[in-house]
């Protein structure tokens, strides 16, 4: 099974040409961030509640980015929630040393999985850019299809496909995914799914923040 | 947490009392899966003396109440404390999970 940080970066390729579509920096290292946290609260490692997140266990989870996130949160000696850890991660993870671990980390282990392939390229015989081509498409299809299955039915979900949306949500994926009359007919779903996770939750609030921010900054230069 | 099943007319009563967190939610998870297993698929959870519920709790509620609808049953919860019933306020678990004030309530909601 993948973990959340790696199925938001296969939903995050193109499969045709492996290459990412546009969502801004900020959002993804809140979603990468919600992503990773996400994971842990699935392994039992921390819980959370609307006021604080919390470690459970310090046991190793095998995965090293994991473990490196889980020992950061236990390390801190003082009390804070999820929001505040989502914008500490994220800012680390934009920080000039540790500058998209989260999501190479991902990447690597999808290369690894034989998920995904890495290709060097160059253009303009000068500048080099890497891609990340589809080789199994039967992860991503699976994983849009569990998307579809609860949005379109009245069933309950299961808690993973919850947090799964909250994260293809919080990053404009679901629009790549179905066509606006589909995402129109079933928004109030989309809308109960999205406050589900308290975790999905709080990351949605974080980018809401930091779009906002960067909105009115954008307002005041023009 | 303690856990507590009896076995009424229609369904199958579980308290819970305590806290529902992520050191006792595998716990119920676990008791609720075995009463799903036995083919009782009705079951009310009294959470009268339920003290505190976070993210690893609501997810076990959310996995006993598909557990019980996908065996063609349902979970109705009962007499839940301000404090908790907030929570699934705020997550909007009071709308996929149908929450009363008392057990009765719940026993005929779930019948």
């Amino acid at each position: 099974m993948l973990t959340f940080h790696e199925e938001i970066m296969v939903l995050l390729l193109h499969d045709e040409n492996g290459t990412f579509l546009p969502v801004s920096e900020h959002t993804l290292n809140r979603a990468l961030t919600g992503a990773v946290l996400m994971d842990l609260a699935f392994a039992n490692r921390i819980d959370t509640d609307p006021e604080r997140l919390v470690v459970i266990d310090t046991t190793p989870t095998g995965d090293p980015l994991l473990d490196r996130i889980l020992a950061r949160i236990a390390a801190e000696t003082g009390s804070a929630d999820s929001r505040t850890w989502i914008e500490t991660l994220s800012a680390e993870e934009a920080s000039s040393e540790q500058a998209g671990t989260i999501r190479m980390a991902a990447l690597d282990r999808l290369v690894e999985r034989g998920v995904l392939e890495r290709r060097e390229e160059k253009f303009l015989w000068v500048f080099r850019a890497r891609r990340y081509p589809t080789i199994d498409g039967k992860v991503e299809q699976e994983a849009k299809k569990r998307i579809a299955d609860v949005l379109f039915s009245e069933e309950i979900p299961d808690p993973r496909d919850v947090a799964l949306i909250c994260l293809v949500d919080s990053c404009n994926i679901l629009q790549t995914i179905f066509s606006k009359r589909e995402i129109d007919r079933v928004e109030p779903r989309i809308e109960q799914i999205r406050k589900m996770d308290l975790i999905g939750r709080e990351m949605a609030g974080a980018i809401a923040d930091i779009e906002r921010a960067i909105a009115i900054a954008a307002a005041h230069t023009f | 947490m303690n856990i507590e099943e009896r076995t009424g007319d229609s369904a199958v009563i579980v308290s819970l009392d305590g806290r529902l967190d992520g050191t006792t939610a595998p716990d119920v998870e676990k008791q609720v899966s075995a009463i799903v297993d036995r083919g009782d698929v009705r079951i009310v959870l009294d959470c009268d003396r339920m003290s505190y519920v976070s993210s690893a709790g609501l997810r076990v509620l959310l996995l006993c109440a598909r557990k019980c609808q996908q065996g063609g049953g349902k979970l109705a919860i009962a007499g839940l404390q301000p404090e908790c019933l907030s929570v699934l306020e705020m997550s909007g678990f009071h709308k996929i999970i149908e929450c009363h004030e008392t057990s009765e309530a719940a026993l005929a909601a779930v019948s």
